[in-house]
């Protein structure tokens, strides 16, 4: 051994010779030659990798602006020196004002740059705000039935690529290797893929048959949060257009691509990150608001579903509830409608003259277990299933004078009463439905008379071919044929006696029993149409969990939408100024002339005056940024009250919805977990949950110097204590 | 469903390990038509085939994304991890739910320094051409997998990664000279199942890495496994386990000698006694048992080649060949030996050559050949000329038995006499054993707990959070991470970097985390010995936080006492 080695190996006695305590994770001391943190063999470690975007675009973006400046500046400097160099040397007048002409001349150049430079930053920084606001870096529909032999092409699968100015190699590349991938995965797993991650990018993933949708976000956005926004996006296309795979043979690739992009766009606009966690419903501020106002709103949709040929309702102000009677998800869906352009004021001829361009409407569809949850909501129920004697028994026109009149027994000669049977537009939809009245078993019902084809379907917006009308009309008379079908099997009396009231006492067994045999009823009466009239997709899915349980909040997250049979409905929106009502409505409604006016008329007058209140509703000083930050999510009616300021990147609260998100995710995938304090060198979170809700809460200012080591005067334990104090002047109880 | 492929990026399937379930989904899946061909090449190409896709998939995302996939989730919550080391492509998959995303990340990164340790193997050699060569091998590499997956499922030390002594002595050294055929015992060490109960180092030896130390530890009880957690807990393990005793969880088998009387867990708590003193006798029998086992282990006395971490003045050598022999002293007790092989000074600098071997093959590949590229470097002729050399000096420094049983011999003779000391220094895991005590519901359901708080805290961890708690149905857990300075001095808590989802698992056996965390905690604290600690608790749920708070507090001070007690 030499004696250098010999120095070595004392030095490292030295360092070894550390005493070890009994106990404790201990670490060896550092030496500190070998590789720095960031460098591991075989694995680059990235930290902090918050890029929100594809990091590809966004660096490049960057290093764009450093650069450019780097090199502005650079050039600058050199340029001067030059000019001054050269007016030393020389010395002589010419020179120098030569000299000075240059100068004026690089100084206007300078102004110049510079204004453009701001120009740019501030375009830049435009883009880079945009780029944060926006979760989602890619979403396509990949259609893998139209790639099937060799010459075909990645690109004829492709039904639409976000963002719409990816090269189209690039889509190729994504949706033919992701497809590829994922259907390898879901064959040998023998189960679609859901997640698929990148380095980079997340990937939330539906398959159905040979469709394929992909939602791709950054990685630092939860994983729950990006299959749910994937979620909503395909039930808001199926809300809207039916089901994919049919929408995709009626409509073009174009329109169906802008349908795609407003939805996204929808989706992502104005909410910020927070939203975008916990997937939230935008309400009006209701600390802002005077309670009575809140009622009023409640009482309008009452009243207006009274009308029984009217579902449920929601009102929303500037693009925010101020109140609903649907799940948030379904209240969600809805407000697309309110807020994009896709509003397509239509009327069915001549109807639209009394109500103006302030009411319009649009065809719908519902899922199964949605319209189902509607129809179990005991206000809702009491009437809509009442609304089928009232199509079985014509004569006895009843029902519409009640509900408005609010008094039941007075309602028999109501002269307001003008249904029924006048209109003749009316007759067309009650026809349907009569014509499976009378037969006994409507799964079994002699081939249903065509109803569908009746020469003026009523709902007619000049969007639909004619097939769809039929089989949309089809999905509704035959829902409803077994709708009569247990009225009937009730021999006309109390129809809703079987099933729904059982349901109103609290679900018992009869009444889940009640409610599963009309759904197979309508499934199998369904599937016959469906075969004898379009060549219909399978609709084997509307069985077991999905309808024997009204669980509206997540229930829609398992629709199938290439799948299930939708059952077209209406939404009808009457708008003043920035207030809308939004009701869910039977199809026929819009032919129904007298049900309209008189929801119209009945609603009109209050919704005027709550128009005017809310617009004189001072917009609130957004709440001082207080010593401290919380968020609060209700997970029943799926809205967040928070006091962020909802700026982007706003830096003190990053560390807040960093940890946030964290925690949600926690909570979503860890059942028993209560609550958490989590604490990083930059903040100190509390989040606690219980079945209805989330808070999370962080404590400003305080000494945050401490050592980690467990100490029950931290500051971060006294974090519960202080949410359950400084929130309650919130509206929130953490008792 | 379970199962772990190594793949080349041509799609070639350098190893596979399933679980019997996976074998079975794949056969059922290519069941027909490779029912002609018996045997593992059948399976081989059925896997292969199978996941084809997949590889060929992530390459091309490599290359023209320059991104690739780390992790799928189909809705039936299987999970497949990918990872690329250089050019090997790795898969882990679970179907049964038993493992999250990162465990099976974890597991690609154990696989991966398993096989350094075994074989340094590159990429072409885990696929010998010979079949059987190629079945031998695998089996090898399998065995060691599921052996680390056992213990990683019921070994608290395995759970965190942490060297776990039995007994806080000075532990002695070995004197320099012991030198037997040119082979120089570096380390030694003895193992009472998977803990460490003394650990002796030359003195002139690199330090050996904690992750070596595990990895070594996995392949000890991959030839000599415990049995323990089969054992039925007799009622006294179960009693035992509810008291305070430091080695309740480990009941070795009893023994017909006259340490019946004893437990071998009340032997390194005798302060007093010298360490060997029961050696002899104990030795012999162990040797005498090993006829009785059922399997015969493999012979002690031929050596396995290993492949260790070595730090020098002249560098850190990452895979610097060693000797490893392993010799069963009692069932559940292991001795393991280390043994520089004599032409070690050649390893090294053929290490270098090979490391620039590597780099010219690596520009060959990519078409930059030029003067530039060889410029500095040996040439390919000395390189490949050297490495021969090297190869056949590995052939002739096999030790023979009976050199060993010398080394043995003196080995043993000099722990008798006492050696000098060197501490060797390791992150050490110290808490109650009964964590994983027993059998029955409640004792696995505690288990299971405690084995996923652990993953929680590390993925907090991960994300740069070093203090978490978490009341999680009946339970209230406790997660502290902070720095002290050699005087015990509390350092402020600083900024931990925050990771990526699909970055190396958090721990010591694949890719030591900590000692890249102190690295970078240290930059502010220049001059100083940091020491990082951790601590993990799991209370009642009923029991005040402000009380919780309070003991854990005791607990961390008690690291600091000067007192062997253990904990609790």
């Amino acid at each position: 051994m030499t004696s250098a080695e010999e120095d070595v190996l004392q030095h490292k006695d030295g360092r070894l010779r550390v005493e070890v305590l009994p106990g404790g994770a201990f670490i060896e001391p550092l030496t500190g030659s070998e590789s720095s943190f960031i460098s591991v063999s075989g694995h680059p470690v990235l930290l902090l990798p918050i890029t929100k975007t594809e990091p590809e675009s966004v660096s490049s973006d960057e290093t764009d602006v450093s650069d450019s400046q780097f090199e502005g500046v650079l050039h600058n400097s050199s340029f001067q020196e030059k000019a001054n160099s050269a007016c030393a040397t020389t010395g002589g007048r010419r020179e120098a004002r030569h000299t000075e002409d240059i100068r004026a001349l690089y100084c206007n150049y300078l102004k110049k740059e510079m204004e453009n430079r701001d120009h740019q930053m501030a375009y830049r920084a435009l883009k880079m705000r945009k780029i944060e606001k926006e979760m989602c870096n890619y979403f396509f529909l990949y259609d893998g039935s139209k790639v099937r032999g060799e010459s075909d092409q990645t690109r004829e699968g492709i039904c639409y690529f976000y963002p719409e100015e990816t090269p189209l190699d690039r889509q190729e590349l994504l949706c033919g290797q992701l497809a590829g991938a994922g259907r390898c995965v879901s064959e040998l797993s023998s189960s679609p893929v859901r997640i698929l991650n990148l380095h980079r990018n997340r990937f939330a993933i539906r398959m159905e048959d040979d469709l394929l949708w992909a939602l791709g976000c950054s990685v630092e956005v939860p994983t729950v949060s990006v299959c749910e926004l994937l979620d909503q996006l395909i039930n808001l296309f199926c809300f809207y257009n039916g089901s994919v795979r049919h929408s995709y043979q009626l409509n073009s690739q174009e329109t169906l691509a802008s349908r795609w992009a407003q939805y996204l766009s929808h989706l992502q606009s104005g909410s910020s990150e927070l939203q975008h966690i916990f997937s939230c419903l935008t309400t009006i501020d209701s600390t802002n608001v005077d309670p009575l106002l809140l009622l009023k709103a409640a009482l309008i949709l009452q009243a207006c579903q009274r009308c029984p040929l009217v579902l449920a309702g929601c009102i929303l102000f500037r693009g925010r509830v101020v109140s609903t009677q649907m799940s948030p998800q379904l209240t969600m869906k809805v407000m697309v409608h309110e807020s994009g352009t896709y509003t397509k004021p239509q009327r069915p001829n001549g109807q639209s003259s009394s109500f103006g361009s302030a009411v319009s409407s649009t065809a719908v569809f519902l899922t199964p277990s949605e319209l189902q949850y509607l129809q179990s909501t005991p206000v809702d129920k009491d009437f809509s299933s009442h609304s089928t004697p009232h199509k079985n028994t014509p004569l006895k026109k009843t029902r519409l004078s009640r509900t408005l009149s609010d008094t039941p027994s007075s309602t028999e000669s109501e002269p307001s009463d003008p249904g029924s049977s006048q209109s003749p537009q009316k007759l067309l939809s009650p026809h349907l439905s009569e014509s499976s009245v009378y037969s006994s078993d409507p799964s079994q019902s002699t081939p249903n008379p065509p109803p569908p084809q009746s020469p003026e379907p009523p709902l007619s917006n000049g969007k639909h071919s004619p097939v769809e009308e039929s089989l949309e009309e089809s999905y509704y008379h035959s829902f409803h044929s077994n709708g009569e079908g247990g009225s009937q099997i009730d021999n006309g009396g109390d129809s809703s006696a079987f099933g729904e009231n059982s349901h109103l006492n609290g679900g018992g067994v009869d009444g889940a029993c009640g409610e599963e045999f009309n759904f197979r009823v309508a499934e199998e009466s369904h599937d016959n149409k469906v075969s004898e009239e379009v060549s219909g997709r399978g609709c084997g899915r509307v069985q077991g969990h999905e309808v024997e349980t009204p669980d509206p909040p997540r229930s829609d997250a398992f629709e199938h939408p290439g799948e299930s049979p939708l059952i077209p409905m209406t939404l009808y929106l009457h708008r003043v100024k920035g207030l809308v009502l939004a009701l869910l409505v039977e199809p026929h409604f819009l032919s129904d002339k007298a049900s309209m006016e008189e929801v119209y008329h009945s609603s009109l007058a209050s919704l005027n005056g709550l128009e005017a209140h809310l617009r004189s509703v001072s917009p609130g000083v957004p709440g001082a940024p207080g010593p401290y930050i919380f968020a609060h999510f209700d997970c029943i009616q799926s809205t967040l009250t928070s006091n962020l300021s909802g700026r982007p990147g706003g830096a003190p609260e990053r560390p807040f919805v960093r940890a946030t998100s964290l925690l949600h995710s926690h909570f979503c995938n860890t059942e028993t977990l209560q609550e958490a304090i989590i604490r990083s060198a930059g903040a100190a979170v509390y989040g606690t949950r219980s079945v209805a809700q989330e808070t999370y809460f962080q404590q400003h200012g305080g000494s945050l110097r401490n050592s980690g080591i467990p100490n029950h005067q931290d500051s971060a334990f006294s974090l519960p204590g202080k949410a359950r104090h400084r929130l309650l002047k919130h509206g929130v109880n953490l008792l | 469903m379970k199962c772990l492929l190594i793949s080349s990026q041509s799609a070639e399937v350098l190893f596979h390990w399933t679980d019997p379930e996976f074998y079975q989904n794949v056969q059922a899946q290519y069941g027909a038509s490779q029912e002609d061909g018996h045997g593992l090449p059948a399976f081989e190409d059925s896997i292969s085939t199978l996941f084809a896709p997949i590889i060929i998939s992530c390459i091309t995302m490599v290359d023209r994304l320059g991104d690739s996939y780390t992790s799928f989730t189909t809705e039936n919550n299987h999970i497949y991890v990918l990872h690329q080391f250089d050019e090997c492509l790795y898969i882990a998959v679970n179907g049964d739910g038993e493992e999250g995303e990162g465990d099976l990340r974890r597991k690609i990164y154990v696989m991966k320094k398993m096989i350094e340790v075994i074989s340094n193997l590159l990429k072409r050699e885990l696929r010998p051409q010979d079949t059987e060569q190629r079945a031998r091998l695998w089996e090898h590499l399998q065995s060691l997998l599921e052996t680390y997956s056992h213990l990683r499922e019921n070994d608290q030390s395995f759970l965190v990664e942490c060297i776990e002594f039995l007994e806080r002595r000075l532990v002695q050294q070995l004197n320099s000279s012991v030198e037997r055929a040119g082979e120089e015992v570096l380390h030694a060490f003895i193992l009472v199942h998977t803990k460490l109960l003394a650990f002796y180092s030359s003195r002139n030896a690199s330090t050996l890495s904690t992750s070596d130390l595990l990895s070594l530890i996995i392949m000890s009880q991959n030839m000599y496994p415990s049995n323990t957690d089969q054992d039925d807990p007799n009622p006294e393990d179960i009693e035992s386990t509810s008291g305070s005793g430091p080695e309740s969880f480990y009941t070795p088998e009893p023994s017909p000698t006259d340490m019946d009387s004893r437990s071998s867990a009340d032997m390194p708590v005798r302060e007093s006694t010298p360490l060997f003193e029961f050696v002899d006798p104990d030795v012999q029998m162990a040797e005498d048992s090993l006829h009785t086992l059922e399997v015969p282990p493999p012979d002690p006395s031929t050596p396995r080649r290993v492949f260790l971490e070595v730090s020098l003045k002249d560098g850190l050598f990452p895979m610097m060949p060693h000797s490893m022999y392993c010799l069963p002293l009692w069932p559940g007790i292991t001795l393991v030996l280390l043994t520089k092989i004599p032409t070690s000074a050649v390893a090294m600098s053929v290490y270098t050559f090979l490391e620039a071997f590597a780099k010219l093959e690596k520009r060959l590949n990519e078409g930059q050949e030029g003067p530039a590229a060889t410029r500095g470097q040996p040439t390919i002729h000395d390189i490949r000329s050297k490495l021969d050399k090297f190869i056949k000096a590995l052939g002739a420094s096999e030790i023979q038995s009976a050199q060993l049983q010398n080394v043995w011999t003196d080995f043993k003779n000099r722990i008798g006499r006492g050696a000098r000391v060197q501490q060797r220094a390791y992150p050490q895991l110290s808490g109650p054993r009964p964590w994983c005590t027993g059998e029955g519901p409640l004792a696995q359901f505690i288990k299971s707990k405690v084995w996923s708080l652990v993953s929680t805290t590390r993925r907090y961890l991960q994300k740069g959070y070093s203090t978490v708690t978490l009341r999680d149905g009946d339970f209230y857990f406790c997660y502290f991470l902070w720095f002290e300075n050699e005087t015990g001095y509390k350092l402020e808590a600083g900024d931990i970097p925050v990771l990526p989802d699909d970055s190396a698992p958090i721990g010591m056996l694949a890719w030591d985390y900590y000692r890249k965390l102190l690295r970078y905690y240290s930059k502010n604290h220049q001059g100083e010995v940091v020491k990082c600690y951790e601590l993990l608790t799991v209370h009642l749920g009923v029991i005040p936080t402000e009380v919780i708070l309070q003991h854990c507090r005791q607990l961390a001070s008690k690291l600091w006492e000067p007192s062997r007690n253990p904990l609790l």
